[in-house]
């Protein structure tokens, strides 16, 4: 074994151990996301459900039970069940405790004509909801001609079929899970060593090693292994959490390619901690200048909001941020199960911001 | 005559108008314990910095057994080492860790107890640095600075807020560390300091050296220039006094 690889390794052991022997280390990086984890998780977890909507039904009809009954099975409605009638459910929908509601009236699904049975359902809608009554209006359409046509056997001459294109689906707690895995990258990266390294030098503990032979680079590649190995661990805990049977959060990807491409934002991020801390020479510097840095990434780079709720032009703009592609690439493997030769614009963007953040980094280092 | 190791030529460093190191020189051989002397600001600190490699030489030229400090940096480091003013090292490491650690800087594998055992801090192996007395800290950066058996030795103010009873432990220590043939170099404001470490002092004063030779020698040329005190040296002092009531042995 070279004896850089042994300095670097015997390095990188002793800063794990000391990881594991803070609790306050230990509480931030660990359990402090699994906090935003049930926090975030317990919003996202009805995902299925689009909207909420009250259903009132005035008919006895067999046609309208049986409505009512595949209507509360669908799973893009929750059928409030307090709503009853129409005043109740005006109320609910005053207060957006209700997106919109079904009448059915009390001739619906009749058999009129002695045919088929026949009827039409009104919809109510606050004026807030416009777009959710009219989305509800067509999925209802929807509903309705295909059971017109199985009543009245006349091939219809235009259709629209949709069909899923993934059949796993993105819900949004994957999203929160790839985000959350963001925000512990950052919190182990950028604000553990902004904190200890100017410590370290106000302490004199960086001088007493700038006396002895270890090379900045030498400094740098234990601090970028241990952080891998600590962040793997911290992260590992949170995926472990997240797919218990508590939040049901699926990996569907390779788990060996997710861990080779959560190093390489571990690597990425943390150099920004380290070019920070390792500029600064006491906390006064380190904080001020990583709130501008974290703070953008923190909230543009769908860490606990996703991008994909951003106006286009922030997208646009946030899709650079050095975060955004490791928290997209993550979630691609992670839940869309797609390989490292399918990402290479998140590989190629976190690449390239690594390379600028260690050049940076090692021109702005100092040891005292 | 001894071979000379460290050779310091005219030897400068400013910090904008002000020479805090103004063109000093002098030998040290190998095997001797030289001192440096000097109120706060003489320039102490900054020569030996300088020839630590820890700061950019102005002007002049440091030779340590030949080589040039301001040329070949990298090699110079594994030739010192260095018990800096600070006693702090990393929270929540074992000694034994940090001794590991210090070693694995240079490259080398130790067995830390061994050196712990020269300091007489076997018995606080598995124990934290923060959970140290003062003069342990002291003791531990000694054993810390001295992993890859460096050929010179630099302290600056060894014993700087010590009690008398630490102090004179590491007194001890660090003769132990001379009979053992390392050279020796240290800054200290303890004039009874020198008398009992050094065999040569320097004392400096605004960034020059204003005199150089053994303490006994100075003492001499000073009675020599017709000096006296004008009381009469006690047989006692109040630390003598001190260190008999409190013990010598026990301290820590």
């Amino acid at each position: 074994m070279p004896k850089w690889v042994f300095t670097i390794l015997v390095f990188a052991k002793i800063s794990i151990r000391r990881y594991f022997r803070d609790k306050v280390a230990l509480f931030f990086t660990v359990l402090f996301p699994l906090i935003f984890l049930f926090v975030f998780g317990s919003f996202s977890k009805n995902n299925d459900v689009s909207f909420h909507i009250g259903l009132v039904n005035q008919s006895h009809s067999q046609f309208s039970q049986k409505f009512v009954g595949d209507t509360k099975k669908n799973k893009m409605f929750k059928v409030d069940k307090e709503v009853d009638n129409l005043a109740t459910a005006k109320a609910k929908m005053s207060r957006s405790e209700i997106d919109a509601t079904v009448v059915l009236p009390a001739d619906f699904g009749e058999i009129k004509n002695g045919q088929n049975p026949s009827g039409q359902a009104i919809i109510y809608y606050d004026q807030n909801n416009i777009s959710a009554a009219q989305t509800l209006q067509s999925v209802l359409q929807g509903q309705f001609e295909g059971i017109n046509s199985k009543l009245v056997k006349s091939p219809a001459p235009f259709s629209v079929v949709s069909e899923s294109t993934n059949t796993q689906g993105l819900s949004k707690l994957d999203y929160t899970v790839s985000g959350l895995i963001g925000f512990s990258i950052i919190g182990l990266g950028i604000f553990g060593p902004v904190n200890y390294f100017p410590q370290m030098k106000k302490d004199g503990v960086l001088r007493r090693l700038h006396i002895t032979p270890l090379r900045v680079w030498q400094f740098f590649v234990s601090s970028v292994l241990s952080n891998a190995i600590i962040g793997l661990f911290s992260i590992g805990i949170m995926i472990a959490v997240a797919s218990s049977p508590l939040f049901h959060f699926k990996i569907i990807g390779n788990y060996f390619e997710l861990a080779t491409f959560i190093i390489l934002g571990i690597l990425t991020i943390f150099g920004i901690g380290l070019a920070i801390g390792g500029w600064a020479k006491n906390e006064n510097q380190a904080a001020p200048l990583a709130n501008i840095v974290v703070f953008p990434m923190l909230f543009l780079s769908g860490t606990f909001f996703p991008r994909f709720a951003m106006p286009e032009w922030l997208q646009h703009v946030t899709t650079f941020l050095p975060l955004t592609p490791i928290i997209d690439g993550i979630r691609m493997i992670a839940t869309e199960g797609k390989h490292l030769t399918d990402i290479g614009p998140q590989l190629g963007l976190t690449a390239i911001w690594a390379v600028i953040i260690y050049a940076i980094a090692f021109r702005a280092f100092r040891w005292e | 005559m001894a071979e000379v190791i460290l050779e310091v030529k005219d030897l400068q460093k400013s910090y904008g108008d002000k020479k805090a190191v103004d063109g000093i020189s002098f030998e040290v051989k190998k095997g001797e314990t030289f001192g440096i002397l000097g109120p706060n600001g003489a320039g102490k600190t900054t020569t030996l910095e300088m020839i630590e490699t820890l700061r950019p030489i102005d002007g002049g030229i440091a030779l340590l057994d030949g080589i040039d400090v301001a040329k070949q940096p990298q090699k110079i480091k594994y030739m010192i080492g260095v018990q800096t003013q600070s006693t702090a090292f990393m929270d929540k490491v074992k000694l034994t860790e940090l001794l590991e650690q210090q070693a694995a800087a240079y490259g080398e594998q130790i067995d830390p107890m061994d050196l712990l055992k020269q300091v007489n801090l076997e018995d606080k192996a598995s124990s934290y640095v923060e959970n140290l007395s003062g003069g342990q800290k002291q003791r531990f950066s000694i054993a810390a600075a001295l992993v890859h058996k460096p050929k010179i030795f630099f302290l600056d103010e060894p014993t700087t807020g010590l009690d008398p009873q630490a102090r004179r432990r590491l007194w001890d220590l660090i003769k132990k560390v001379q009979k053992q043939g390392m050279t020796v170099i240290l800054t200290t404001h303890y004039m009874e300091e020198a008398e009992v470490l050094c065999e040569r002092v320097a004392i400096m004063d605004e960034g020059k050296i204003v005199a150089l030779d053994s303490p006994k020698k100075l003492v001499q040329q000073l009675l020599g220039r017709g000096f006296s005190k004008q009381e009469q040296i006690e047989q006692a002092n109040l630390e003598d006094v001190f260190l008999d009531l409190t013990g010598k042995e026990l301290g820590r």
